[in-house]
């Protein structure tokens, strides 16, 4: 094979080689530069120039045009001289950026630019991207202001201001971003926040907790400064959230139906298994199919034979009693399968309806009633004083028949004989009234007079009192109320609660909910991390207890400048597959007719047959030539593919070389009458390359290449 | 002039030639022949060492043409006329740049080479094709071109490889014609593999006759058609006779 070479081909074949490398670079190269430039200047577009613009605006789309006109307002009374320009819309949602003039951006209008923006119609949300500047994220609020000094101690630095629980440093020069970054990086250092958490429903006085393990911090691990800074962070946003969570899901299931089910013997329920009942729709039989009406219920407890579940498919019908329906399994496609007990069903919901309805009802005839109350308390009031006065007249009235009856009883004897018997008569006839008079009533008098007047009107007076005070509660403002709860009371059918409550544990089931926590901030030096929890653990005694050790802030790299090195790295990535690809394409349509030329000689040469063709020499020079290709293009073309290193590009190129060299025939076969008679004619190797195979192979590189040479162009 | 000794070539399980010696003189012309596969075509492709051989012994004026280095092969091979049963002619060229190609590769003027291929076509009949290109020519016509190709610079043998197998009946004639006014014209030693009996008997000063591999006879052919001793003589003898 090195005959093919030794008259002169290789240097054909090694300017073909470089060429072809050039070639490959300026391919792969140029390819990815222009994608890089072309995705570069459509994010220059997207994202302004450097330091051009200080924040986005995240607006509504429907808003856009209104938002548009109060930032230009904005602008024109708040920051005359600002740049205010739109970029793309994306998911429903538009973007401006406003730039400040220079002589606004100081600390104070910084540190206050989004309240600027509030009443912006559709705000989202926004994006701070002033430069330079370094962003630090996540910082912790009690070391916010001494971290914002010092920082504004370094020279480079022209103030800071937070956003969201973000620092970001304004810097003088974009130059001084790196040596900042570092000595932003030690500032951090000195630094360290330690967080003792404890699961959630743990009790725990999180300030004589975090006293004790400061006092044992101080103890074991002296030093440093350690300070309790315990406090409400983002974390928890998400701990309120969950447990409003839990709150609600407790609340629908108090107020979803209460479903038990009694099972059959041998009849086994398990938490999460569906059973149906009939519900208000077709009677259910096994084999059948669930129909409209009919109830699904999904079991969430089981104890022995007693089952609790909640509906999650149809509404029972609104009754106080209780529904008492058997219960059959059923699949998940709708059929009804065995029947497993008896469901009781009880609509919690309607029975507080109810009760609400007739609470209602109650105060509206307490009302009523008040009224009539007081008018009833009056009329006693006034029929005690007519009796009374009824009294006193009949006192009067026994006084005078009491005389009456004395003067009767007590007249002179010397009267005369007619007068006698006139007055024996009508003395007699009076007497007997008037004594049946007086005893009557003095016996009716007795029992008036028993009477206790004083005491009656007391009571009177406290009913009426008491209807006063009835009539002094506002009933009316107490049936509003209970109107308003009746009104606000959640329209949801024992359905939508059900899938409420399960959306609600699939949700919760999906996060971590933070219990309790203290957090410890050390000063002057970091502490290691495993000392610090095997202290506290041994002290503090608690199996639950969790130690993380974090910073008290992360530089983040700034965003554009994220955004630049990404596409450095796309480019890389690019420049990369097109080398590979590259190397392929060439080595196929052009390469290839020199490894089939090669092979041909081979076979037809004193070259022993191999027994293991992987070593045929012609297949390890096109692994070699795919080797160097490969690794030359990819490595002068600035290509980087991520875990692939440069031993591994070798590999491929020599794969891929050694693979082309396999096939050579199929991609380029050799016509092997002109090359015989080539040989025959007494043509050297190269004068057979240059005159016969080359210019009759496809038009590339390689035939490109040889047409200076070529003495026959045909 | 050519001496060939115990010459062996196989392919694979296959013996293509079995120890083969052979001896030809200066201006000779020896036809071989034998049925297909004997050997015919690898015994003379051996001699330029289109194909290598196995074993044994090319010699050439004394000297060793396996022994050659590449540069000395290839010098060899300007001096060796071959001309192919199946033309293999360069598509890509015309005619008269088939002809003069490997004479100006070879370091000839191009205008002498020119002159050179037009004389070597005026030998084999065509005048008028010379800008043509092979493909637009007839398969006999090719063949010819192939012939002056071979003449063109003037070898001191000529090697043919059956030159009439691949064409037309009819267009045998024209290339036998052409072969048989080259022997009477020229001193050029000649072995030439033919399944042509007649052509054979007119041009053939001496006749080999091979089987698997092996020279099973030889003599002029006067003697190896009328009084064969080998099998593949009295077949040929007997082809001859009908």
């Amino acid at each position: 094979m090195l005959s093919f070479f030794r008259d002169g081909f290789y240097k054909d074949f090694i300017v073909l080689v470089l060429v072809t490398i050039l070639l490959g670079t300026l391919f792969s190269a140029g390819i990815a530069w222009a994608l890089d430039a072309y995705f570069g200047d459509t994010l220059t577009d997207m994202i302004g120039e450097y330091g051009q613009y200080d924040i986005i605006l995240h607006i509504q789309e429907e808003s856009k045009e209104a938002a548009f006109r109060e930032l230009e307002r904005l602008g024109d009374q708040q920051f005359p001289g600002a740049r205010l320009s739109e970029t793309i819309t994306i998911a429903g949602q538009a973007n401006f950026f406003f730039g400040l003039p220079e002589e606004f951006r100081t600390k104070e209008v910084m540190a206050n630019l989004p309240s600027y923006f509030a009443a912006v119609p559709g705000l989202n949300s926004h994006t701070i991207i002033s430069d330079p500047s370094i962003l630090i994220r996540g910082v912790h609020g009690s070391v916010s202001d001494e971290l914002a000094q010092k920082i504004e101690e370094l020279p480079g630095v022209r103030f800071t201001f937070t956003d969201m629980g973000n620092m970001i440093v304004l810097l003088e020069d974009p130059i001084l971003a790196k040596a900042l970054e570092e000595d932003i990086k030690e500032i951090l250092g000195e630094y360290q926040l330690v967080e003792l958490r404890f699961p959630m429903g743990f009790e725990v006085d999180t300030a004589q907790v975090g006293e004790e393990a400061i006092r044992l911090l101080e103890q074991e691990l002296p030093g440093r400064k350690y300070r309790n800074v315990t406090a409400a962070q983002y974390g928890e946003d998400l701990n309120a959230f969950l447990k409003t969570l839990v709150e609600m899901r407790d609340f629908l299931l108090s107020y979803a139906s209460k479903v038990r089910i009694t099972a059959d013997p041998e009849v086994y329920l398990i938490v999460g298994e569906q059973i149906a009942i009939q519900g208000q729709g077709a009677e259910l039989a096994e084999g059948g199919m669930l129909t409209e009406g009919n109830v699904v219920i999904e079991i969430t407890a089981v104890n022995g034979d007693q089952a609790e579940g909640m509906i999650i498919r149809g509404e029972i019908a609104p009754a106080m009693e209780s529904l008492h329906q058997g219960g059959y399994r059923v699949f998940s496609d709708g059929q009804v399968a065995r029947p497993i007990g008896q469901v009781e069903v009880e609509n919690e919901r309607y029975r507080l309806a109810y009760a609400i309805d007739e609470s209602l009802r109650l105060l509206e005839e307490l009302e009523v009633l008040s009224v009539q109350a007081t008018d009833a308390v009056q009329n006693a009031d006034a029929v005690l004083n007519t009796f009374q006065e009824a009294l006193l007249q009949l006192e009067v009235l026994q006084a005078q028949m009491r005389q009456l009856n004395q003067g009767i009883s007590g007249k002179d004897s010397t009267s005369s004989s007619e007068q006698l018997l006139v007055s024996l008569l009508i003395n007699g006839l009076f007497q007997s009234l008037a004594q049946a008079a007086v005893q009557a009533g003095e016996d009716n008098l007795d029992s008036l007079e028993n009477l206790d007047i004083a005491a009656m009107r007391a009571s009177l007076d406290q009913i009426s009192d008491q209807v006063a005070n009835v009539q002094d509660i506002d009933v009316q403002a107490i049936i509003n109320q209970i109107e308003y709860v009746r009104e606000t009371l959640p329209m949801l059918g024992d359905e939508d609660i059900g899938r409420s409550i399960r959306l609600i544990n699939t949700y919760i089931a999906g996060q971590v909910i933070p219990g309790e926590r203290i957090q410890i901030m050390v000063e002057n030096g970091q502490v290691d991390e495993g000392q610090v929890e095997t202290v506290l653990r041994r002290s503090l005694d608690n199996p639950y207890l969790n130690i993380y050790s974090t910073s008290v802030g992360v530089i983040n790299p700034d965003a554009r400048s994220e955004i630049f090195r990404l596409l450095t790295e796309v480019r890389a990535i690019i420049a990369g597959l097109l080398a590979i690809v590259f190397t392929g394409a060439i080595l196929m349509l052009d390469h290839a007719v020199v490894f089939s030329t090669l092979k041909y000689l081979r076979r037809a040469g004193r070259a022993k047959r191999l027994r293991w063709q992987v070593l045929n020499p012609v297949l390890l020079f096109g692994g070699l030539l795919g080797a160097v290709i490969l690794t030359s293009v990819y490595r002068l073309s600035g290509a980087e593919i991520p875990y692939l290193s440069l031993g591994s590009i070798v590999l491929i190129g020599g794969l891929v070389g050694w693979v082309v060299a396999r096939f050579a025939e199929r991609f380029s076969p050799v016509n092997i009458k002109e090359v015989t008679a080539g040989q025959a004619l007494g043509l050297s190797n190269v004068q057979i390359m240059r005159e016969i195979v080359i210019p009759s192979s496809r038009p590339g590189l390689m035939n490109l290449l040889n047409r200076w040479k070529q003495q026959f162009r045909g | 002039m050519l001496e060939i000794k115990d010459m062996r070539k196989t392919y694979g399980k296959t013996t293509a030639l079995a120890g083969v010696n052979l001896n030809v003189k200066q201006g000779e012309t020896v036809v071989i022949m034998g049925p297909s596969g004997c050997g015919k075509s690898t015994l003379i492709r051996c001699i330029n060492r289109l194909t290598e051989p196995d074993s044994g012994e090319v010699l050439v004026q004394g000297r060793s043409v396996l022994q050659l280095s590449d540069e000395e092969l290839m010098a060899f091979r300007r001096k060796v006329g071959f001309v192919f049963q199946q033309f293999h002619l360069i598509g890509r060229l015309t005619v008269l740049e088939n002809v003069m190609f490997h004479l100006v590769l070879a370091g000839a003027d191009r205008t002498w080479a020119k002159e050179q291929a037009a004389a070597a076509l005026a030998k084999v009949g065509l005048h008028d094709v010379h800008a043509r290109k092979p493909e637009e020519l007839s398969g006999g016509q090719q063949q010819r071109v192939a012939i002056a190709r071979a003449l063109a610079a003037g070898p001191e043998l000529m090697l043919w490889d059956e030159p009439t197998a691949s064409l037309d009946p009819i267009l045998v004639g024209e290339v036998l014609e052409v072969m048989e006014d080259l022997v009477r014209s020229t001193n050029t030693t000649m072995i030439i593999v033919t399944h042509e009996v007649s052509f054979a008997l007119r041009v053939a000063h001496r006749i080999v006759l091979m089987d698997q591999g092996q020279i099973v006879e030889e003599g002029p052919p006067e003697v190896i058609f009328k009084a064969p001793v080998s099998e593949i003589g009295l077949k040929y003898k007997k082809l001859l006779a009908s």
